[in-house]
């Protein structure tokens, strides 16, 4: 299991809870002490000490975890409470003015004050594993010992001349490590130095035990790190006392800020030690501590971070958990007063990773959902809105292409065809091209239209309602323009229902006009496909409307009736009507059709007949991928 | 089959908290509600769980406070039994047996020792009549005690949250249907009003709560129309009065007057707090938007906080100002799970519906809903009747990219709407980012809904009732777009027009089943129709493909009682047995396959490998009722359990939700052995209760208290001693000299401490004699030279002191054969 939190005594303290990585806690630039929760990504308390300007915070630790309830051992019956996890609780906090305030999450309250142990400014505290006891360290060079239960400070010591930086409490706590002048080695009991070791020539900002103590005694090691120092030593406790020099050293790019390590329990597991520097870097390494070693180890694998801008700028991880399960990683980054917290699957195989994270945009996010529990996933206009009739919202109808593709050679003989009549077409175009600088002809321009894709020129000509003039312009238009005219109507069907509405009946005309050209062509069904989807999920309605349609004109009709004026009211229904019916026609319905516009009708149904012969093989066409995978079974 | 005692079925958390009204400490620093068979006690400022008082065995149905001692409460349940709490402690007191199940519990401040309970009608016990009976509770030293004083005070009471005591626990008001009743303590005479049944339909009127005013005479009432009516003048049959009030327009479901009575708090499904002035009543405040219809309002003692539980499950804790403060979520419980239960790969968190239109994400390892993701994007109003947009179905990917959510609504008689939404996992601002959205994307209800597993394509499969199932694929059209990859259809599939129910894709997302009724296709992922598979009769309810070693086996259910193993390889089937499994659940992390089969009225479940003849593990009667919901949620640590049968659980863990919406789970006792043996309690002290006042004046009290300790003897002295009565009051132009006064006054100090009587008369005599000839000897400022000065003064006596009695010589040989060391010793020190 990972040591509980540590502290530091240098930049500013930031402490991921113990086990479960629920929360982090963190004391920013303002003085406040604030708590994020990891799961949801946001604030979970704020808490203000009483004298957080003068008293800054200097370091915090997390309790060992809590118990949630030690009562009489009652009889499990079958549908108890099932165990949760232990809940953090309890938080302690060294203040510059040489006070430790205990903090208690769960109430979010100040839960005691620990008063008179220091007198000089806290460094560092630390939990004991087991007891309720709290040890001190502080500039005055006095280590205190905390009895938790009656709030009073046990036992005071002086352990060095110089102010003591940083404590640890080993995890069966039974010794404790100060570092001072030098880092000593106490047993708790006596109150005694053990060892005492050597090395560092800055302050040591951080102390933390690698193994658990085995049997033997020669397996002891703990780790230290120092202000300005590019190197973390790892120290081995032995019997015979020789342990004047570390025996590894972990090779890092600045002086190490945060520190999270997994210790070994058994001889042959790895140690597994995240150090994040002060330049913002993430440093992990993979150690199997067995006796000495020359060389500075270097990082197994480093991890930056950067921002999205466009020049980017670094964001400085603050804090790192390593969990149990090897892959991933629980990050902290970005400023004191809004971190932003992230679990991590980082692929060691590579020695260098980036991230890059857009901070800005998740700082504005964090704030609202504390009270109201709910997030809002961003929903922005970029994404893709696929209606019915869109393509993709059916599947293109690539299966019968495919089943076509199968029969092969007709398919490219087609295309030769089609070159041939490429070929044809341009000696013809460059004739009809002479007489159109004559008369503005919209046959012509509607080819240049669609040549030169001028949106301006088919808007010209599409906004025409004439029926004989779209006859005409269709019937001129040179067969190679059929296609792209085609595919034009589509690109604008699919658009606002008023350009449809124009659409139709160029629709109409081209069908009638040029079925037998459409019609050999070898790719028809994905021509038409997607049009046929489009008129497909438009007219499904159709039925419905015309219904509603008749119900409205029988209302109207009546009030009309009962009414004043008659007139009035017939000619409103009339311009009802021509709306919506101009928006369907093109569909076979035909029920609930008043009569004042049949002589109208009845010529759209000559084309309907035409436009729905297309409609009807595609309809075809697509039927077979449905129901061809079907037929493959069966013959099975 | 073997009962195995090392798995339990555990309940998991979730459990409700709305249930009954919550409860305010005096300090409103905690929150007390029931929550199943134990009482939670919250902290109002951080919303974490501090106890949990466990020691009921049945529902908890009432927790009042103790109005006799502010640090404890009482608890009624079901079981019969009242018990007495230390909510600070999370100690249980007492227990009162009553012997009947008890649905709410009252307490007065001016019936002390008594307790009013509701018990159903003494002697049926299974009618649907409820009365209120007080009970006397015993004084005893014992643990448990007999409490078998009852009382009847009320007939016929609804069970839950219609009565209230009034003004000075003189009278108790009840309501139910459409009278109301007024019990008056001292005349042992109740009065009953009626309401006219409405004009329109009989239960508009009715009564839903009461709340009577703490200081006047006067009754809240709300009724299911909205209304709220003020009853006064009712210790009378005739001439009462009630005004009425109108805003909620629909029931008014609780009711409660704060603690002055200056206000009056109400609430309904609206999810709208009003509180309306009393006497002032046109002038109202309202908190809208709390998300949920409004079950039950309490108010702490102080009228500093309220708080109002929600039929979502959830506690909302608003200060006084109209402003939330904390909100308590449980497990939000809706009429159903229509989402299957889920496990987001990245936060490993349960996923379920959640709000109505939201998704909520559910921590199963802190028991504590995360938070809920709004997916619909549209206001909810709370209001009967409304057919608004509900997630129906959800799925993630295997590495949690990409989520999928179809929403739909449906009304009577009118078009089904049905979208399809696909959200992104965006890594740079943690967050889920709608990236395509397909309106209609079926033309019936999506049953089913599933991501392909393979790593290589982004591929989901929704099926419908309209005969189709469909494929849609993530394309990066990035060419002709500037948008980026976004979804689009691949795929329209159907089998001989019948409907299709499950589908499912093997493990390694190769093969893709999907049953149409009666017949199972596999279909390859380019979409060619491998082979059907059918077992008639019954139609296909659930399919599951195998995994690991035994990816070649396909599983499935059908409805006419059969589980049917077919061998993928030989397109054969491998076995079949007769079982009616309600539920078909594979474990993503091992070959393991959990079934939930229902047989008289109860879900057994068996855990097995397809490959296997004998199941794992068989668990009979789990609990009452169809399971329909299951998940297994990988572990974060592999268990390492060396019994058989619990080997299935090491990997992961079996979540199941049962008919009444309770999550459970099965725990070993090794896991259970490794939590407890992993957590102590910590016992820290925290008696001091720091404010900013006390930091500023601890200070100065502590410096106080470092100067008066060396003098801490001089402390005790009698505040009558008439020398300091005499050096206090007489004036000061009218006092003595300063040294007479001084010797005087440290003498009176001297007497006051010797601890032996016989020791007083001597140095009476002494100061007799100082004041003889004291003048000038010493001055008042350098009191403490003076009082070490003292112990010279014994010579000095005799001195002076030239005619004396023969008595008054023996008495003073007497005083200086005495000891006096023990004088100069206390005065130096």
């Amino acid at each position: 299991m990972a040591a509980d939190g540590g502290s530091f005594s240098l930049g500013l303290p930031c402490v991921f809870s113990p086990k479960s990585r629920q929360y982090l806690a963190l004391c920013a630039q303002d003085g406040r002490l604030r708590i994020w929760n990891t799961d949801i990504k946001t604030l979970n308390q704020e808490y203000v000490p009483s004298a957080h300007l003068s008293a800054t915070c200097t370091c915090i630790s997390w309790g060992p975890c809590r118990k949630a309830k030690e009562g009489p051992q009652r009889k499990k019956r079958k549908s108890d409470a099932g165990q949760v996890e232990n809940q953090v609780d309890l938080l302690a906090l060294g203040t510059a003015a040489g006070s430790v305030i205990i903090y208690s999450t769960v109430k979010g309250a100040l839960h005691c004050t620990l008063d008179g142990g220091h007198s000089g400014g806290v460094n560092c505290v630390q939990w004991h594993p087991e007891d309720c006891l709290l040890y001190s360290g502080s500039d005055d060079t006095r280590i205190v010992e905390w009895d938790l239960q009656t709030g009073k400070a046990r036992c005071k010591w002086k352990a060095d001349r110089a102010s003591v930086t940083s404590l640890c409490v080993s995890p069966d706590g039974k010794l404790l490590l100060s570092a001072g002048h030098t880092i000593k080695m106490w047993d708790l009991e006596t109150k005694e130095v053990y060892r005492k070791f050597t090395g560092h020539s800055t302050a040591v900002t951080t102390l933390r035990f690698a193994t658990t103590r085995p049997p033997d005694s020669n397996g002891l090691y703990f780790l230290s790190g120092a202000a300005q120092d590019r190197l973390l030593s790892v120290w081995q406790v032995r019997e015979d006392g020789k342990d004047k020099n570390s025996v590894v050293s972990f090779n890092l790019t600045d002086e190490p800020h945060h520190i999270d390590l997994l210790t070994s329990s058994s001889k042959d597991e790895a140690v597994r030690l995240a150090v994040v520097c002060k330049d913002g870097q993430l440093h992990l390494f993979e150690h199997l501590l067995n006796g000495p070693c020359k060389k500075p180890l270097s990082p197994l694998c480093t991890v930056q971070m950067t921002g999205v801008e466009d020049s980017p700028v670094p964001v400085p991880l603050l804090a790192v958990a390593l969990t149990p399960d090897n892959h991933s990683l629980l990050l902290a980054y970005g400023n004191h007063l809004q971190p932003v917290m992230e679990r991590v699957e980082v692929n060691t195989a590579e020695r260098h990773v980036c991230l890059t994270r857009d901070v800005r945009t998740t700082l504005s996010l964090n704030m609202e959902t504390t009270v109201s529990k709910v997030k809002t996933p961003v929903g922005n206009a970029k994404s893709k809105v696929l209606v019915p009739g869109l393509p993709g919202h059916q599947a293109p109808v690539k299966g019968a292409l495919g089943s076509e593709k199968r029969k092969g050679t007709d398919a490219k003989e087609m295309s030769i065809e089609e070159r041939l009549g490429k070929i044809k077409m341009s000696p013809e175009k460059g004739v009809k091209g002479a007489p159109s600088l004559q008369t503005d002809n919209y046959a012509v321009l509607l080819v240049q239209g669609l040549e030169s894709k001028d949106i301006n020129i088919l808007n010209k000509v599409f906004h025409t309602r004439k029926d004989n003039l779209i006859k005409k312009t269709v019937a001129l238009l040179p067969l190679p323009a059929v296609l792209p005219l085609v595919e034009e109507i589509t690109k604008r069907m699919q658009g606002h229902p008023y350009t449809a509405v124009l659409m139709v009946r160029w629709l109409k005309a081209v069908l009638m006009q040029h079925t037998s050209y459409l019609a050999s062509l070898p790719d028809l069904v994905f021509q038409l496909g997607v049009l046929y989807h489009v008129i497909e999920s438009r007219v499904k309605m159709f039925h419905k409307l015309s219904k509603l349609h008749g119900k409205l004109y029988l209302l109207m009709t009546q009030v009309a009736t009962s009414g004043k004026e008659v007139k009035d009211v017939e000619h409103k229904a009339k311009l009802v009507y021509e709306e919506e019916s101009s928006d369907e026609d093109n569909a076979s319905g035909d029920e609930g059709l008043p009569d004042e516009d049949s002589d109208n009708w009845e010529e759209d149904e000559t084309m309907e007949d035409e436009a729905e012969e297309g409609v009807r093989m595609e309809s075809k066409v697509n039927g077979d991928s449905d129901i061809e995978p079907g037929n493959e079974s069966e013959e099975e | 089959m073997v009962a195995h005692a090392e798995i339990r079925v555990v309940h998991r958390g979730g459990s409700k908290i709305n249930f009954r009204e919550p409860v305010i400490t005096n300090d409103s620093r905690f929150l007390l509600c029931a929550s199943g068979e134990s009482v939670k006690v919250y902290s109002s400022s951080s919303e974490e769980c501090v106890h949990d008082l466990q020691g009921h065995t049945d529902l908890v149905s009432g927790i009042v406070r103790n109005p006799s001692n502010h640090l404890q409460v009482y608890s009624c349940s079901a079981d019969g039994t009242v018990r007495l709490w230390d909510f600070t402690d999370g100690i249980l007191i007492k227990t009162f047996i009553i012997g009947y199940p008890i649905y709410s519990i009252y307490v007065s401040e001016n019936h002390g020792g008594v307790v009013f309970v509701v018990v159903p009608m003494a002697n049926d016990k299974s009618s649907e009549l409820f009365q209120l009976v007080a009970v006397h509770l015993p004084r005893s030293e014992d643990q448990e005690v007999e409490a078998r004083e009852l009382s009847a005070v009320l007939c016929d009471v609804r069970p839950s949250g219609a009565a209230s005591f009034g003004r000075e626990g003189e009278y108790i008001a009840a309501a139910k249907g459409l009278q109301l009743e007024v019990f008056f303590f001292k005349k042992q005479k109740s009065y009953r009003f009626f309401l006219k049944p409405g004009n329109k339909k009989w239960a508009k009127n009715a009564f839903t709560c009461v709340s009577c005013h703490p200081k006047e005479d006067c009754i809240a009432t709300g009724h299911e129309d909205g209304k709220i009516r003020l009853w006064r003048n009712f210790n009378q049959k005739k001439e009462y009065t009630y005004s009425t009030l109108h805003w909620h327009h629909g029931a008014v479901n609780t009711l409660q007057f704060t603690p002055e009575g200056t206000n009056l708090l109400s609430g309904g499904i609206e999810s709208v707090l009003v509180q309306w002035r009393y006497t002032q009543e046109t002038q109202m405040d309202f908190l809208p938007r709390l998300g949920g219809a409004i079950t039950h309002i309490a108010v702490s003692p102080d009228g500093s906080l309220f708080c109002t539980s929600h039929s979502d499950n959830k506690i909302t804790i608003i200060q006084s100002c109209v402003k939330v403060s904390a909100v308590i979520q449980g497990l939000v419980k809706g009429e159903g799970v229509r989402t299957n239960l889920m496990i987001d790969p990245r936060s490993k968190a349960l996923v379920l519906n959640g709000k109505p239109g939201h998704l909520q994400f559910y921590s199963l390892h802190r028991d504590k809903l995360l938070y809920n993701l709004d997916i619909v994007q549209q206001e909810y109003i709370h209001e009967e009747g409304l057919d608004q947009f509900e997630v129906v179905r959800a799925a993630f990917d295997t590495r949690g990219d990409w989520l999928a959510t179809v929403e739909e609504r449906t009304q009577k008689g009118s078009e089904l709407e049905i979208n399809l939404k696909m959200w992104a996992y965006d890594e740079k601002t943690q967050s889920f980012v709608l990236n395509t959205t397909v309106t209609a994307p079926h033309d019936d209800q999506i049953t089913a809904m599933c991501f392909s597993p393979s790593p290589e394509t982004t591929m989901l499969v929704t099926i419908s009732f309209d005969g189709h199932f469909k494929a849609w694929l993530l394309a990066d059209n990035s060419d002709t777009t500037a948008e980026g990859a976004s979804w689009s259809c691949d795929f329209v599939g159907g089998y001989h027009l019948l409907k299709p129910g499950c589908c499912c894709f093997s493990a390694d997302g190769s093969l893709l089943a999907v049953g149409f009724q009666e017949v199972v296709t596999v279909w390859s992922p380019s979409w060619e129709l491998l082979t059907t598979l059918s077992q008639p009769p019954g139609a296909i309810r659930d399919l599951c493909f195998g995994r690991l070693s035994c990816s070649k086996y396909l599983l499935g259910t059908s409805t006419k009682n059969q589980l049917c193993c077919w061998n993928l390889l030989t397109c054969s089937l491998e076995w079949s047995t007769p079982v009616d499994v309600s539920l078909l659940q594979a474990d993503p992390l091992s070959e393991n396959m959990a079934a939930f089969c229902s047989q008289s009225g109860c879900s057994d479940l068996f855990v097995f490998k397809p490959s296997e003849p004998l199941p794992l593990y068989s668990q009979r009667a789990l609990c009452t009722g169809k399971v329909q919901h299951a998940v297994f949620a990988p572990r974060d640590q592999m268990l390492e359990s060396c019994e058989e049968h619990a080997q299935w659980l090491n990997r992961s863990q079996l979540y199941f939700l049962t008919q009444h919406m309770d999550l459970m789970t099965f725990s070993t006792k090794s896991e259970e052995d490794r939590l407890l043996a992993s957590s102590k309690r910590l016992m820290v002290d925290d008696s001091v209760a720091v404010t900013p006042f006390y930091l500023l004046l601890g200070k100065h009290r502590q410096q106080q208290e470092a100067l008066t300790n060396p003098m801490a003897e001089r402390i005790q002295l009698p505040q009558g001693s008439i020398a300091i009565k005499e050096l206090l009051y007489t004036p000061a132009h009218v006092l003595p000299s300063a040294s007479f006064l001084c010797s005087m006054f440290v003498r009176s100090l001297l007497i006051s401490s010797s601890p032996a009587r016989e020791e007083k008369e001597p140095v009476e005599e002494e100061m007799e004699s100082e004041e003889e000839d004291s003048e000038g000897e010493a001055e008042l400022r350098d009191a403490r030279q003076d009082l070490g000065g003292s112990a010279a003064w014994g010579p000095g006596e005799e001195l002076g002191a030239p005619a004396l009695t023969k008595a008054q010589e023996r008495e003073l040989r007497r005083v200086k054969h005495f000891d006096h060391s023990w004088l100069s010793s206390l005065l130096e020190c």
